[in-house]
This record gives C-alpha cells, sequence and structure tokens, in this order.
C-alpha cells in the first residue's frame, strides 16, 4: 500500500477549525445488563482533531463508541453528536457518520467491490461505480477489487473495513482498533490515511490499546480505565507526565544487581528483569544520564535505549 | 422513498451475489428436498403394491381366474409369476420379494368339483403392515373369484360407492403435501442462514447505524433468497411432476400455493433467525420442525394421528391449509373440513402474519 500525502497547513489554521466540539459527553453513565460500563464520562471531541480513546481492553472503549454512533443509549447524562442530541436515529444524522467496528463486519462471500456497492445502496451513494474506484484507489485495493473477502488476509479485509465506512465522505469517522491485526506497513498507510481525514478537517475517533498508536496518531487522548475517564490530554503530555524508559541489555547477575541497587533511586520508579536485561521506568523529572551512571556500577552493559512508557506505566503514573 | 427502495433492491443484489457463490449450500438444501420427497414416499410403498410371487401349479382354465382377481385387488399386488416354488421362496427369505402365493395342481378340476382347494400362502412377515396387507387382500380377491364364478354359498357382494369418481394413488397423494413441507426446508432454511449470517458476521451492526431502516435491506435479502427457493423448488416440483407423473387438476393453484408458501416460510425463517441469530442452531430448527408440521398437517387425511386433538392444533400451522389447497389443486381432493376458498384465505392470512413476525423479532434483533 503507498499512499503520499501533502499536509501543510498552518497551525493557527488548525486551532481555528478545531474551536467547534462535534462530540460532547455531560457525565454519562452506560449501565449493561446490570454492570456499569461508564461511569461519569465528560469529554468534548473538537472539530478536525484525532482524539484517541485509550484503554486496557475492557476499559468501556467500545461501548463510547458504541453511544457515539447511537448502536446503545446512555443510561444517565447526555451525549451531543454532530449537533443532535443522542441517541439520535435521523437519517441525515447517520450519514453524516463513518463507522469501523473492531470486527471487521464484512460480508465474506461477496468480492470487495460487492461489500461497497451494498454500502453504497444504503448510504445513496450518487455516482457509486466512480466512488468505490476511487475509494479503493486511495486504500491500495484496486487489484482486490474482485477478490472475494474471505480470502482476503487481515489487513486487506481492515482496509475494506474502512474503504466502506469513507465511501460516502463521512465528517465525523469512527474506528475501533484500526490496526488489529495488519502488518507494520499496513499500519503506517492507515495512520497515514488518517492524518489525510484530518487535512480535510473530518473529524476522527481511534479507539486503541497501543500507546505508540495514539502517540504516532491522536492531537490528544482520553485515557479510559475500567469505566471512567483517567485523564484527557495530549499524547506527549501523557508520556511526560508517566516519564520514560530505560531498556538495558546485560547478563542475568548484572540485571540482578541492578534491581537491587536502583530501590535506593528516586528517579526510579519500577524495574522488570527481562530476557535480555532489565527494563528500568523513570519517574517523572529523572536525568536519564544520572541513572545510567548509577547502573553502570555494577557490572557491564551491552547495550542501552530510550523509549516511550507502555499503557500499563501511563495507568501507572494515572494511580491505577 | 426512492433510497429505501435503492437499499432494498442493494440488499436484493448483495443476497443474489452471496447465493451465486454459494451453490453447494443451495444444491445440499435442495438434494435435501428432493429426499423428503422419497421420504414420505416411503409411507405409501409400504402398503401397496407388494412384490409377490404367484406360483401357478395348475392347467385349467380358473386357476387363471383366480389371478386376474388378485390382479385387480384394488393395489394390493405386484405379481411376477415364477415356475419354481422353491425359488420363490428364496426371493422371499432374501427379502426381494414380501410373498409368495401357490395355486395348487389340480385346482381347476377341484374347484369344479365343489371341493374346498387350499391356497398357500408364504409371508415374509418381518413388517406385520405389509403382512397385514396381504392377509387381507388374498381373502378379498378370493371372494371376488367365487362371485365371478356365481358359486353357490357366496352371496357378499360389495356395491362400493367413493367420495370421488377418481382413485388418488397414495404416493402421488403424499407427494402433493410433500410439495408444502419442501417449499417450508427451502424457503425457511435460506432465508434464516441469510438473516442468522447478519448476526454471525457483526454486519447487522452496520445495518443498524446506515441511513435506512435495517430492514429494509433485510428485506431486500429474504427477497433473494426466496426467488431462489423459489428456482429450487421448480425443480422439485419438475421431479414430482416427471418422476412420480403427477398432473396437477388446477396447476396456477398449485404454483400460486407454493409461492405463498416460500413467502411464509422465507419470513418464518427470516424470524427465527432474527431470535436465534445463529445459523446452525436454526437451520437444525427449521429441519427439526419440517416433519412433525406435515405429519400433523393433514398430509395423510382422512388418517389423523393422535385423535383430533393434534388435529385441532394443527389448525395454526400454514401446511394445513397449504396441504388442503395442494390436494386441490393437483388431484381435486378436499382433505380439509373447510372449503377450498377459506383455505386460500387462511393462507394469505398467514402470509400477513408471518411478515409481521419476521418484522417483529427482526427489529427486535436488530435493537
Amino acid at each position: 500500500m503507498s499512499i503520499e500525502i501533502t499536509v501543510a497547513e498552518s497551525t493557527d489554521n488548525m486551532k481555528e477549525r478545531m474551536k467547534d466540539n462535534v462530540i460532547q459527553f455531560q457525565d454519562v453513565d452506560c449501565r449493561i445488563s446490570g454492570k456499569d460500563i461508564l461511569k461519569g464520562i465528560t469529554l468534548n471531541v473538537r472539530r478536525g482533531e484525532i482524539m484517541g480513546l485509550l484503554g486496557k481492553n475492557g476499559a468501556g472503549k467500545t461501548t463510547l463508541l458504541s453511544l457515539i454512533s447511537g448502536l446503545r443509549s446512555q443510561t444517565l447524562g447526555e451525549v451531543t453528536v454532530l449537533g443532535e442530541r443522542m441517541p439520535a436515529h435521523s437519517t441525515e444524522f447517520r450519514r453524516r457518520m463513518g463507522f469501523v467496528l473492531q470486527e471487521n463486519a464484512l460480508y465474506e462471500e461477496l468480492t470487495v467491490f460487492e461489500n461497497l456497492k451494498f454500502s453504497a445502496s444504503l448510504y445513496d451513494v450518487q455516482d457509486s461505480r466512480k466512488k468505490i474506484l476511487e475509494v479503493l484507489e486511495i486504500l491500495g485495493l484496486s487489484d482486490r477489487r474482485d477478490q472475494v473477502v474471505s480470502t482476503l488476509s487481515g489487513g486487506l479485509k481492515r482496509r475494506t473495513a474502512i474503504a466502506r465506512a469513507l465511501l460516502h465522505d463521512p465528517e465525523l469517522f469512527i474506528i475501533d482498533e484500526p490496526t488489529l491485526g495488519v502488518d507494520a506497513d499496513t499500519r503506517h498507510a492507515l495512520w497515514a490515511y488518517l492524518r489525510l481525514l484530518r487535512s480535510k478537517s473530518k473529524t476522527v475517533i481511534v479507539a486503541t490499546n497501543y500507546l505508540d498508536e495514539a502517540l504516532a496518531l491522536c492531537d490528544r487522548v482520553a485515557v479510559l480505565g475500567e469505566g471512567v475517564m483517567l485523564a484527557i490530554a495530549e499524547p506527549r503530555e501523557l508520556v511526560k507526565r508517566t516519564g520514560s524508559c530505560i531498556d538495558i541489555e546485560c547478563n542475568e547477575q548484572t540485571a540482578k544487581k541492578i534491581a537491587s541497587g536502583v530501590q535506593n533511586l528516586w528517579q526510579v520508579t519500577r524495574a522488570d528483569i527481562t530476557l535480555s536485561g532489565i527494563s528500568l521506568f523513570l519517574a517523572k523529572g529523572a536525568n536519564p544520564d544520572e541513572v545510567l551512571r548509577e547502573f553502570t556500577k555494577y557490572g557491564s552493559i551491552e547495550g542501552f535505549c530510550f523509549r516511550a512508557p507502555d499503557l500499563s506505566e501511563v495507568f501507572k503514573s494515572l494511580g491505577r | 422513498m426512492r433510497k429505501n427502495l435503492r437499499a432494498l433492491l442493494g440488499g436484493m443484489n448483495a443476497e443474489l451475489s452471496r447465493l451465486r457463490r454459494s451453490r453447494l449450500l443451495i444444491a445440499l438444501v435442495l438434494v435435501q428436498s428432493v429426499t423428503f420427497l422419497f421420504l414420505v414416499t416411503l409411507f405409501g410403498m409400504t402398503g401397496a403394491y407388494a412384490p409377490t410371487a404367484l406360483v401357478n401349479n395348475d392347467n385349467g382354465p380358473l386357476s387363471q381366474v383366480l389371478i386376474n382377481s388378485l390382479e385387480k385387488d384394488h393395489h394390493s399386488f405386484n405379481l411376477i409369476f415364477m415356475n419354481n416354488e422353491t425359488a420363490a421362496r428364496e426371493l422371499v427369505a432374501k427379502g426381494d420379494l414380501v410373498a409368495m402365493i401357490v395355486i395348487p395342481q389340480g385346482f381347476s378340476e377341484n374347484i369344479s368339483e365343489g371341493k374346498t382347494v387350499p391356497i398357500t400362502v408364504f409371508i415374509d412377515n418381518i413388517n406385520s403392515d405389509l403382512t397385514a396387507d396381504i392377509q387381507r387382500a388374498v381373502p378379498s380377491a378370493v371372494m371376488s373369484f367365487g362371485d365371478g364364478l356365481k358359486f353357490e354359498g357366496v352371496n357378499v357382494g360389495v356395491d362400493e360407492t367413493d367420495t370421488y369418481a377418481h382413485d388418488t394413488s397414495f404416493i402421488n397423494y403424499m407427494i402433493a403435501s410433500a410439495l408444502v413441507l419442501d417449499a417450508l426446508i427451502i424457503s425457511g432454511t435460506l432465508s434464516a442462514f441469510s438473516v442468522a449470517e447478519e448476526f454471525e458476521s457483526k454486519t447487522a451492526k452496520i445495518l443498524a447505524i446506515s441511513p435506512v431502516p435495517p430492514l429494509i435491506p433485510l428485506i431486500g435479502r429474504v427477497m433473494a433468497t426466496a426467488l431462489v427457493s423459489a428456482g429450487a423448488l421448480a425443480i422439485t416440483v419438475f421431479v414430482a411432476l416427471v418422476g412420480y407423473g403427477i398432473s396437477p387438476v388446477q396447476p396456477l393453484e398449485m404454483v400460486l400455493t407454493l409461492l405463498f408458501c416460500i413467502a411464509i416460510f422465507s419470513c418464518i425463517g427470516a424470524g427465527l433467525a432474527a431470535v436465534m441469530k445463529k445459523t446452525l442452531p436454526v437451520a437444525l430448527f427449521v429441519l427439526g420442525i419440517a416433519l412433525p408440521l406435515f405429519l400433523f398437517s393433514g398430509s395423510y387425511e382422512p388418517q389423523r394421528f393422535d385423535g383430533s386433538l393434534i388435529w385441532g392444533a394443527a389448525h395454526f400451522s400454514p401446511e394445513y391449509y397449504a396441504v388442503g389447497l395442494m390436494e386441490h389443486a393437483v388431484f381435486n381432493l378436499k382433505v380439509t373440513p373447510e372449503p377450498v376458498g377459506l383455505l386460500a384465505l387462511a393462507l394469505v392470512g398467514w402470509g400477513i402474519g408471518a411478515l409481521v413476525l419476521a418484522w417483529f423479532f427482526s427489529r427486535r434483533g436488530f435493537l
């Protein structure tokens, strides 16, 4: 898949665009089968931004997306999407939204083209054949158009599901786990395509449990944990808040010495012994140089690298 | 309106494309419906035209008169003439023949002299139904033989008056009603598969968030399965017409009845699938209810199983009315107390009812 994108937009323009809210949640609760899935959720999503919903499995991301799409209704609170109070079922409202489910939900025995053609009939897409061919071209599916979906790889199915959701040119695009089961190349291509949507003033909601995806893609992220909104921040801010991580390559003996030695260092919040050595998680404001100098005392080091924290570190930093 | 029509046609097109790639499924459903035709035929086979060896050791003229009486006996024997009693007995023992009748040597002469002559009958009584048939048929033929020859002492005659001017072969009678059963199997299974798949593959969610009411494309899909069902049932009807030699008295009535059956059973299949949401259980359920519904819907009139209670309950099944109409359309028979017009009206009512039920359950399934 190859997509070439040129986005040249001033930050001012982007900020201007993002002024109005496309989605508003006000103290929203959602209870399903007697269980509280979402509790007291307040969230605003601005026009033209990519908002990430970050959370572990079962955190409530998919339920929150269901409230936006109208597949479910909230138990308490108020949800407004594209200016309509939910649950809204008007034809025009639904036409303004594109939704990619966690499951691709494709007709497996139909071809890629037939799946899109059926969707075009649901959304009354004019000049549908031309539009389908355009979307297939953008998503690199032109040579697969007559292939039956059941014979496609996971990545190609994901792209087909995305193509279907984009066919009617929605202004709000919701995607649950965009890169679930796709290879690295497709993953980056999909990210690029979502950024292209943003450049066209489309609002994108992405639910993911990969922090690196949120970092690469999202303007802001809302972190959900057990149905509660833990934080809403820009991804870099979230990482800064959490601190960074050093992966050290060393033998097991040295790793154990480091693990015991760093216990007294305030800069290190956690040490995990790994197969290749040890991972040290640094507190916010810690100086990595000082930490590195400290652990070289304990033995020989084969290598090290700095990286962003993972989702569990983010949750830890948020008190979860 | 135009948008809904487009969605409906879109659903229909999509389903036709899907079914075009599911030829094995359609072939298996078709095979199943033809198999059911054969299955119901078995009920008729046991009681008619029992293959029976006839060994005639008599050279006189009266033995031929007895043979004629046996052959004329109502659908009882398929006589196979043999010379060797031992060979015939072996065939009965092997199960190739049901019975053997032996006319003894000197039969004509002894009868002419007014002597009693025993007729040897050897029966494979593994099936008591067939045994009873032969036990009834042989004395009946003998009585007819004596009556024809004006023997003294034979003073019982039968003055038969039939409800219908024509006899209907039991197997053909069954086949006409079995076509209703086939309509249920074909259209019920295909529509149930189509709707249940929406839930299994989660595409129901895609329909639920689309701008058109989800039932619109779903109706399109069920219309497509009904169309394919009609084609498949046409093949089964062809088997019935050519294979069993059925010639409908009212072809238009037969076609309309079967089309109504397809519409009703397609709706029932769709409704069941919307409740069960899984292809395998719903397919098994459709097959599971098919035969009991058939048996208790008057398919064997005037025989009623387990009295009037089940027969009364059968009035709640569309098969009851459809079977009544089919027997009328194909053989001009009236197998229900209700007049044909009322049966047709009831079937139309069932059509509307099935549509409402399918709409209700499908709507609930999508909510």
